[in-house]
């Protein structure tokens, strides 16, 4: 919502009604942390804290949260706080505790009853129903509370039953998996305690429009953080495995700096063996399919902002853009496979790598090439044109130079995105899994020499056989290793995700910090 | 008749262009040369070197006496190769599937290894088997299925999530918190598939088998999972883009009538951006059908359905999969199948971008007033 719409007019005193309701959300998140805890291995599922095991521990929490929200409600309801709830809870709180509570009645009813699709069909229409019903026809401090505190009630009370306790196990029939209570405890705590702090987020803020939005926006914000944590402990627990196997036998001495795991290859008579060709393979393909691709889709870029007019020509290429940066990376590598590795030498290459990895760089690069391009306001092409100036000489030194940032950004985010990708060079450049530091590719191979022989000099620049052999890269380095079953070699697995999420993770960081450098340049 | 407007049509051209007898002479041989280069390398007819070294000198000399011109040429070339590309992609999956085609029929596509009978009439006979490399039996049916439970597991993470983020990013976030979830996101997207399998594999896949006591490592539970988290960023952004197009004077009004931001967002900022966050989550299920690496070093990739068809923890195969745990060791046959499977992706993810792409042009025109 745009900023200018501040309305925090009324800011009152915070009641015991509030802090009733910001107390449940406190019992909630506890038991919320717990259950998390058990998910992640941090405790186990029958430790026990103050006497009581843990899923009765979860119990007492999600019983008093359930508690809790049924009596908000209630106290609402009977008017011994002033409220301002709507006439019903509405139409998508009443659908989802129908399917709630019809799940609830459907899984009772089936599984721990053990009756057949003939009752537990018709019992969980009857309960979902009603839960629907209860949601919609009284008016909504109970419509909104009463289906979701029962529900954290049950769960609660099912585990202090030890109903569902450590030593319970479900196997249903028709999946090939078993339940255990170390799934399913933390499972239905976080379950519930959701939908109970949802219905005490409304009481918080009286229900009503007002409540409906700090209910609303307590699960959206959750999410939010929920995702980002889903980063921060995806990085750091790369990190905390991978870095130990990369500083493996790091030394700074006089002799410059040993680094093992990054500067050897794989040899038996290593003593840290390392990721020197991959490191290597990763860097000549960035290059080559940069020098590849990033010319032709900034030219192309050029060509549809500057010179084509709109039309069929136009929509096909945006067609064809779209089409290639969906296309699936695997469906690159079988092209790369039926087309370019038979007429590249007709085995695997660096070449046919780098070519493949360019045709997905293109519409990377096209996209916010074009985004940037058509950024550069027409007061600079009409100021050079004012001039007399032609219109390429307008495009060489006023557009192109003034889309820079732009595009030099789409390059690196773009970069990021294609130096990860595995399933194509998996198809057209891999070649021995485990490369010794011998076969790490050489591409820039600079001589010159005189000759006898017409045309009396033999001048190279790059290996033509550096380019026309297989090679290995980062990301196939990590797939070498999985195919290979892992087992001894996970230290040098994650030591070298480590490695490929550093180059990926720069990539991208210095991508997002240019781009936010140069917007904020341009606002200022 | 039609030829004297061809060339009227190429004069007045011409004239709006400012090309002289040379500079046409330059174009022409300059394009024959490239289509020389372009069909000797698709036919393997030797000649590349010498036509690319014609090409660019005859660039030389355009770039010398006509710079305008030139330029714009080249990056009309530029231009025509990204749509070669696909085209060229096109052409080859197909052309390699063919094989498989001719040979499968239409069993390639609906093929069951045991005969289907609706009411003890045998509508479908069965072939024995899925996957047969020794008897040349293929039937991507598995895979299709496989592709199909993975990405609906990965839609039902991927979706409500990635547009509830969405949401929190356009319309409700400070700007402290967006500054951090926004760029937070982006970089989640840069997470290279292979990282995440390699730790679903190492980690997840063991943490499943233990907890959920599945008979095997790797199922489409843990795939689904893992994937929608991949997909989850793509809708986000989109998402985030559709909601942004919706004009601040749409929700102005809302607001002036005293609604709440909730009350505004649910009934005028959503339904206004409806078709653009669905086309988000379109090219959300775009990504989680292409994703490869994750789901080929998770699975166990045995060709084959899971019995029943809604187990999910089933570990069998998905298109993707196919492709990547059998390309090594497949025979000529085998592989034409494997083509096959390509094009299936791709056309199926093709389908499914440019029907986002066409909602999301319609929902700019839409909403740009008129």
């Amino acid at each position: 919502m745009s900023d200018a719409y501040d309305r925090n007019l009324v800011e009152s005193e915070s009641s015991t009604y509030q802090r009733l309701a910001a107390s449940i959300v406190g019992v909630g998140i506890l038991a919320f942390a717990f259950a998390l805890a058990a998910l992640f291995d941090l405790t186990a599922i029958d430790a026990t804290f103050v006497g009581l095991s843990l899923s009765n521990l979860l119990g007492v929490g999600t019983t008093l949260v359930g508690l809790g929200v049924v009596g908000l409600g209630a106290v609402s309801y009977v008017g011994y706080v002033e409220t301002t709830p709507d006439r019903s809870a509405g139409l998508v709180p009443a659908v989802l505790f129908g399917l709630l509570w019809f799940c609830v009645a459907g899984l009772v009813v089936s599984q721990t009853f053990g009756f057949g699709a003939l009752v537990w069909l018709p019992a969980a229409l009857l309960v979902g129903a009603g839960a629907a019903g209860v949601a919609i026809f009284p008016r909504e401090d109970i419509g909104s509370t009463l289906p979701a505190g029962a529900f954290a009630l049950l769960v609660g009370l099912v585990f202090l039953t030890n109903v569902i306790g450590p030593d319970w196990a479900w196997s249903p029939t028709d999946f090939s998996a078993t339940f255990t209570p170390k799934i399913v405890v933390p499972f239905l705590t976080v379950l519930a305690v959701l939908v109970a702090s949802w219905a005490a987020g409304k009481a918080y803020d009286d229900f009503g429009a007002r409540g409906r939005q700090t209910g609303a926006y307590m699960l959206i914000a959750l999410n939010a953080l929920g995702i980002l944590s889903v980063l921060v402990i995806l990085v750091a627990f790369v990190v905390s495995k991978g870095i130990g196997p990369l500083f493996e036998g790091f030394s700074v001495g006089a002799s410059g700096i040993d680094w093992p795991f990054v500067q050897n290859g794989n040899q038996l008579t290593n003593d840290v063996n390392g990721v020197f060709p991959a490191i290597v393979g990763t860097f000549w393909l960035v290059v080559g399919s940069v020098i590849m691709a990033v010319p032709l889709a900034v030219g192309a870029a050029v060509f549809l902002t500057e010179y084509a007019e709109e039309g069929r020509f136009t929509q096909v290429v945006e067609l064809a853009t779209n089409g290639l940066w969906s296309t699936p990376s695997i469906v690159f590598g079988l092209f790369g496979y039926a087309f370019l590795v038979p007429r590249l030498g007709n085995s695997t290459s660096l070449l046919s790598g780098i070519f493949v990895l360019g045709f997905m760089l293109i519409p990377l690069v096209l996209i916010t090439s074009r985004e940037a391009i058509n950024a550069v306001p027409d007061e600079y092409r009409d100021a050079s044109a004012a001039l007399g100036v032609s219109q390429w000489q307008t495009i060489k030194s006023v557009v192109v130079p003034a889309a820079m940032p732009g595009v030099i950004t789409g390059v690196i985010l773009g970069v990021g995105r294609i130096a990860g990708e595995t399933a194509p060079i998996l198809l057209v450049m891999s070649g021995s899994p485990f490369p010794s530091k011998r076969q790490a590719p050489n591409v820039l191979d600079i001589s010159f020499s005189f000759t006898s022989s017409f045309p009396f000099v033999d001048a190279s620049l790059i290996s033509q056989e550096a380019l026309l052999n297989s090679a290995s890269a980062l990301p196939y380095q990590l797939y070498a290793i999985i195919t290979a079953g892992v087992g001894q070699s996970e230290a040098f697995g994650w030591g070298t995700t480590l490695v490929l999420l550093l180059v990926v993770l720069s990539f991208y960081a210095v991508g997002i910090a240019s781009r936010a450098y140069f917007r904020n340049k341009l606002r200022s | 008749m039609a030829e004297s407007s061809l060339k009227q049509s190429f004069d007045t051209f011409r004239a709006a262009e400012d090309i002289d007898a040379s500079a046409l002479l330059a174009g022409a041989v300059g394009v024959v040369f490239l289509l020389t280069a372009l069909t000797s390398f698709v036919l393997r007819l030797g000649l590349e070197v010498p036509a690319i070294v014609g090409f660019v000198v005859v660039l030389g000399y355009g770039w010398y006496a006509h710079q305008g011109l030139t330029a714009k040429a080249v990056t009309f070339l530029m231009t025509v190769s990204t749509v070669l590309i696909l085209g060229m992609i096109t052409v080859f999956l197909v052309l390699e599937s063919l094989h498989a085609f001719r040979l499968m029929g239409v069993n390639m596509l609906v093929g069951m290894d045991e005969p289907v009978t609706v009411f003890g009439v045998t509508v479908l006979p069965g072939l024995g088997n899925f996957w047969q490399p020794s008897s040349a039996t293929y039937s991507l049916v598995p895979a299709m299925w496989g592709t199909f439970v993975t990405t609906l597991i990965a839609t039902a993470v991927a979706a409500p999530l990635g547009v509830a983020c969405a949401l929190f990013l356009a319309e409700i976030a400070p700007n402290w918190a967006r500054e951090i979830v926004k760029p937070g996101i982006e970089i989640l997207a840069g997470i290279p598939s292979i990282v995440y399998g390699f730790i679903g594999f190492t980690v997840l896949n063991t943490y499943v088998f233990q907890n959920f006591q599945t008979p095997s490592q790797g199922s489409f539970f843990l795939v689904g999972g893992v994937i929608g988290v991949m997909a989850l960023p793509t809708v986000v952004s989109v998402a985030e883009d559709s909601l942004d197009t919706v004009p601040d004077s749409m929700k102005d009004g809302a607001l002036a009538l005293g609604s709440t931001d909730w009350q505004t967002m649910t009934s005028i900022t959503l339904p206004a951006a409806f078709s653009g966050v669905s086309a988000a989550v379109l090219l959300g299920v775009g990504r989680a059908i292409g994703e490869t690496m994750a789901a080929t070093v998770i699975l166990g990739n045995t060709v084959g359905l899971p019995q029943p068809l809604y187990d999910v923890f089933g570990n069998n195969v998905t298109l993707t999969t196919l492709i990547a745990s059998q390309y090594g060791d497949a025979g000529e046959t085998q592989l034409s199948a494997l083509f096959a499977a390509g094009v299936v992706l791709f056309v199926t993810v093709l389908f499914l971008s440019l029907t986002s792409l066409r909602i999301e042009a319609k929902l700019k025109q839409e909403l740009s007033g008129d």
